[in-house]
């Protein structure tokens, strides 16, 4: 019964959905729009999860004194303050929870991710050496993209930009083409191996 | 010193210079407009005043200096164009960033709230919300960001589904227009517009070539070419100048690092 019932839940609503796509019955369409509004029901109880899990693994990371474990601190205190002040102010604009967000975690987050810039440079200069054939290919290409992504590239000859346009546009998209056409298949057998209840891992344990 | 084999810490301080530097300076580079930025461009131009645009602030707050710039543009654009403006968020961290851009950009116009534009806010799960949003707006989206029933606005109540938005134009660092393509043009036939990150731009590529998303503007580059087009100048133009300095430093880094190590196999 554990795993026969998610597995019918599982078949009907896969299949269902899979059909209404090619009918328009009004029945079958309020039915699905029905779905639609479950589908972000279930959505906020995973977020939940997400929570409970998150205070979990720093809570026991805190009592048991685990590596790093004064960050673990931080992020315990920033579940706690960001959830009362949500809850007893609401997240609405001029609330103490989005002036948090604005003026902390979002300069924050931009402040981490500028630093890729630092990053990229120095990987860069390691990785884009003349060591062997593949590796020259890979210099010059990144050479002229580069080059091409910015004003100078246009200032020196039109010839390197219009090369950056014929490398993203031409042998990049056939490789990304030929991934998104392994993906697109791949997504197809796993859903169909899930409707079917041959594919039982999302039920985790033992009996999956 | 070795060329080839420079401290990570020099190139540090070398980028940290070639980014901080150009900041320093009003200084404005020649931008050439490209065909994907045009096309963004075009179709806005050829949207009626009475249609709908949807602008979905599909980014998370770390890209937020990148998607500014972006996002101001094509706001920028349709609200001097008199189109009615439906922004919302797909990623719980853009609502707020969204609000903020386009409150601003509105107020800048003379837009009011309800009558020029109204802000949705956030839906999580956004397969079941671009999916949801086909069907029906106001079930995926009972009440607006300000907790209105944003029906009762007279220039928004006939706003049904898709089929009254001219455009969707996804505002994304990630990976969204892609799902906005296979769930929203794909199955509902509207026009999704991309607005996205630089490096976001070979991940959609065969989505633009195949006509199932339009553009993109991107990046810093992108948002200077949409400003030139509009004719103002704008946080993108200046910033140009700074991405420019930084690619011109690892080129340089990269060209000087492969001299000398050629130069020393040679000794």
């Amino acid at each position: 019964m554990k795993t026969r019932l998610p597995i019918a839940v599982c078949f009907v609503f896969g299949l269902f959905t899979l059909f209404q796509y090619f009918t328009a019955d009004p029945t079958l369409e309020s039915i699905y729009k029905e779905i639609l509004d479950w589908m972000q029901i279930i959505f906020v109880f995973t977020l939940l999860v997400g929570v409970v899990s998150l205070a979990k693994i720093h809570s026991e990371k805190l009592i048991k004194k685990r590596t790093d474990w004064p960050y673990s601190i931080l992020t315990i205190l920033g579940i706690v303050v960001m959830a009362f002040l949500g809850f007893a102010y609401g997240t609405d604009w001029g609330t103490p929870f989005l002036w948090i967000f604005m003026n902390i975690q979002v300069p924050m987050q931009s402040t981490m991710f500028a630093l890729l810039a630092f990053y990229v440079a120095s990987a860069a200069y390691r990785g884009f050496r003349f060591r062997n054939r593949e590796a020259s290919v890979l210099l010059i290409t990144a050479l002229i993209v580069m080059m091409g992504r910015i004003p100078l590239g246009h200032m020196i000859s039109d010839i390197i930009p219009g090369t950056a346009e014929w490398i993203i546009d031409h042998p990049s998209v056939a490789a990304k083409r030929g991934i998104l056409i392994g993906i697109g298949l791949g997504s197809i057998t796993t859903a169909l191996r899930v409707i079917l209840g041959i594919e039982r891992s999302y039920l985790g344990g033992k009996g999956a | 010193m070795d060329l080839s084999r420079l401290d990570r810490r020099i190139i540090f301080l070398l980028m940290g210079l070639a980014i901080a530097i150009p900041m320093l300076f009003n200084v404005t580079l020649p931008v050439n407009v490209e065909k994907d930025t045009l096309a963004v461009y075009d179709k806005i131009e050829m949207i009626e005043e009475s249609e709908y645009v949807m602008v979905s602030f599909d980014f998370e707050a770390s890209s937020f200096p990148e998607m500014r710039p972006l996002a101001v543009a094509i706001l920028n654009h349709l609200f001097e164009r008199n189109i009615k403006v439906i922004g919302l968020a797909l990623f719980s961290e853009g609502t707020a960033l969204g609000f903020t851009t386009i409150s601003d950009i509105a107020e800048k116009h003379g837009k009011k709230y309800g009558i020029d534009y109204i802000y949705l806010g956030f839906r999580p799960q956004y397969i079941s919300a671009i999916l949801g949003m086909g069907e029906s707006i106001a079930r995926v989206f009972p009440e607006d960001y300000l907790k209105k029933q944003w029906q009762e606005y007279p220039l928004f109540s006939g706003l049904e589904n898709y089929d009254n938005a001219g455009l969707v134009i996804s505002v994304s660092d990630g990976s969204l227009p892609i799902h906005w393509a296979e769930y929203a043009n794909a199955r509902y036939g509207v026009e999704i517009g991309v607005a996205c990150a630089a490096v976001m731009v070979t991940a959609f590529k065969p989505y633009f070539n195949s006509g199932q998303l339009i553009g993109p503007v991107a990046g810093v580059k992108g948002a200077a070419e949409y400003e030139k087009l509009l004719g103002r100048q704008g946080a993108a133009q200046r910033r140009l100048f700074t991405q420019s300095s930084a690619h011109i430093l690892i080129i340089v880094l990269v060209l000087g690092a492969n001299l000398a190590a050629y130069m020393r196999r040679k000794r």
